[in-house]
């Protein structure tokens, strides 16, 4: 329980860690055939001793860049991989004993890997699923046509899986994993691939099942416009170790704690004097554009050495880009990595 | 609902989606039946030309027809071809999305199994048929249910023993990096142990021991045996016997590697 929120916890995890053992073999044919004799075998520790806990409802982005582990933090609360040290508690079960009780009430979506069977309609693996979760048919029944109608895929939902674009798909898999009403969502990735406005239509689905039914999900995504969309946490994980925790707005007030200013002119204005300026970082002056960087205490009065620079035309004010933030951070990390 | 009768829920639903599934490829199913009829028609005519042409071999002409008449079919009711698609599941990491939901994860293969060989028997009992009608004066029939009833028993015994093995050598993929070479070995020596193309009663003498008891004789011959009239009673009873602790021994040693494999899946690209 967490006493703060006075939600209870439904996964906990202390000191969860990962290793894998895999052997290196070196290219071409003399390493092909040292391998046949000799094996060097490796371990590699791919999460290490993270600690973190989880609310009912919450929707939380883990986030971290290729090979930093949070994939295989996800396949660990999911049940996919047994832990190699630590504690996991997911709905109060070991998520790797795969109880059928404890299955029931969870679901993973793997952007990657589809849980449709491919030649025949996603009716058939829906109504799997009604055997497999227990459901009786009028519940069954009322969770196809409300969900259908949120994704807006009545008219899919008896042609073949193989017939359909990539986001129709999605919205299928998406279905299929929500048709039994599990109480956490694991989603792998569940936006790659799809153009703008199926990723947009995703999100706003799940923002919708997470207010509609209280679903719990945790997501992993490379695409930002997810975690700033659908997250109120997020949790970066970094060669192995949980690197932050916390709310979305405050990892970009410590990050990046200045504000961005771009002010748009009728005429063509000098901007030099603004660089003098108290808590003003870089200025980039461009005949009717000035963008600069500011503190966030002295916004507006920047904001009004700027109205009187010259005739506005456009002001906006805003933090720094999630995306740009993520790439600074992961890059940074990645440097002091490689220099380790 | 208990667990059990759950499982048989989905079994059937998986199998009906299967069914559904498979009978887009209608037309392979009749070309691999006719491609698994040829090799015992050239067989029989070919052991029943040695046999006119006075080869003195220590089974009869009768013998020879009901076998190979026989052994497409129960061929077919005992394959599986499980191993290389469970292999390739575990290393490609497919398994991972069976494994966050409520079922046996061997479901979908034995669905597979039981579907394939439901839509082959509408190609494969047709052909078998024609060769029953043409050969029927040469063959023997056993009078009576009761050796049907064995020989059927027996066949789902030898086709839960096929299952089992080829789980077990699928299941190597959880450690091994490719097991298509040991799956292919199987098939070869199974081939040959099974009876699958020369009879077991032709094999040499001073084998006789081996032969007669090595687990392959289970999956094919054995069902054969029963109908084409060479067993006494006591042998019946011994063969099933055998062939029941063969399925219990391999069904035991798979579940115990299958578990163990389970615990060191890594979930590859999930």
């Amino acid at each position: 329980m967490n006493a703060s929120l006075n939600v209870p916890a439904v996964i906990a995890a202390r000191d969860l860690t990962k290793t894998y053992t895999f052997h290196q073999q070196r290219a071409g044919l003399g390493g092909a055939v040292k391998s046949l004799v000799k094996r060097k075998y490796e371990t590699r520790l791919a999460v290490d001793r993270i600690t973190f806990g989880i609310n009912c409802g919450e929707v939380v982005g883990l986030l971290g860049p290729n090979g930093a582990g949070k994939t295989t933090t996800l396949k660990m609360l999911s049940g996919l991989l047994y832990i190699t040290s630590g504690e996991l508690d997911v709905l109060g079960c070991t998520p790797s004993d795969r109880k059928h009780d404890h299955l029931r009430r969870i679901a993973l979506v793997m952007g990657q890997k589809s849980m449709l069977w491919w030649d025949v309609p996603a009716m058939e693996s829906l109504l799997l699923h009604k055997e497999m979760y227990g459901l009786g048919t009028a519940e069954f029944e009322r969770n196809v046509s409300e969900l259908a109608e949120l994704l807006e895929v009545q008219d899919l939902l008896n042609v073949q899986v193989r017939k359909v674009s990539l986001g129709e798909r999605m919205k299928l898999e998406l279905m299929a994993a929500l048709v039994h009403g599990p109480e956490i969502l694991f989603l792998d990735e569940p936006t790659i691939g799809l153009d703008v406005v199926a990723k947009a239509r995703v999100r706003t689905f799940l923002a919708e099942v997470n207010r509609q039914r209280g679903t719990t999900i945790l997501i992993t995504s490379h695409d930002m416009d997810d975690i700033e969309a659908l997250c109120s946490r997020v949790m970066i994980i970094d060669h192995g170790r949980l690197q932050y925790d916390g709310s979305l707005d405050e990892l970009v007030r410590t990050t990046r704690p200045r504000k961005l200013l771009r002010a748009t002119y009728a005429t063509d204005v000098d901007g030099g004097a603004l660089a003098g300026l108290e808590g003003v970082g870089a200025v980039d002056c461009d005949g009717q554009l000035i963008r600069l960087e500011v503190d966030r205490e002295r916004t507006g009065d920047v904001l009004g050495e700027l109205t009187r620079l010259g005739p506005l035309v456009d002001l906006d004010v805003a933090d720094a880009d999630v995306e740009d933030i993520m790439r600074d951070l992961f890059l940074r990390r990645s440097t002091v990595g490689d220099q380790a | 609902m208990s667990g059990f009768a759950r499982e048989l829920r989905v079994l059937r639903r998986m199998t009906v989606a299967e069914i559904v599934q498979q009978s887009i490829y209608r037309g392979a199913w009749v070309i691999y039946m006719a491609a698994n009829i040829c090799v015992p028609i050239i067989s029989l005519l070919i052991w029943r030309t040695a046999i006119a042409s006075g080869a003195q071999l220590p089974i009869d002409e009768r013998y020879v027809t009901t076998y190979f008449v026989l052994l497409s079919l129960v061929t077919m009711a005992t394959s599986s071809w499980m191993a290389g698609f469970l292999a390739a599941d575990i290393r490609l990491g497919k398994l991972s999305s069976w494994m966050v939901r409520p079922a046996s994860l061997l479901l979908g293969f034995v669905a597979n199994n039981l579907s394939e060989k439901f839509l082959k028997l509408f190609a494969l009992v047709p052909m078998v048929g024609i060769l029953w009608w043409i050969f029927r004066d040469s063959m023997n029939i056993p009078a009576g249910p009761g050796h049907w009833a064995v020989f059927v028993v027996s066949l789902v015994l030898g086709a839960i023993l096929v299952f089992t093995i080829d789980l077990l050598i699928g299941s190597l993929a959880f450690w091994m990096d490719d097991v298509a070479a040991l799956a292919q070995a199987r098939l070869i020596i199974a081939s040959v142990l099974s009876g699958a193309v020369v009879p077991l009663a032709l094999m040499p003498d001073w084998s006789r021991g081996f032969i007669d008891h090595q687990p392959f004789r289970f999956t094919v011959s054995f069902p054969v045996e029963i109908v084409a009239g060479s067993l006494t009673g006591s042998e019946l009873v011994t063969g099933l016997a055998i062939q029941f602790g063969y399925v219990l021994g391999f069904g035991v040693l798979a579940r115990l590697v299958w578990s163990a494999g389970i615990r060191s899946y890594s979930a590859v690209g999930a």
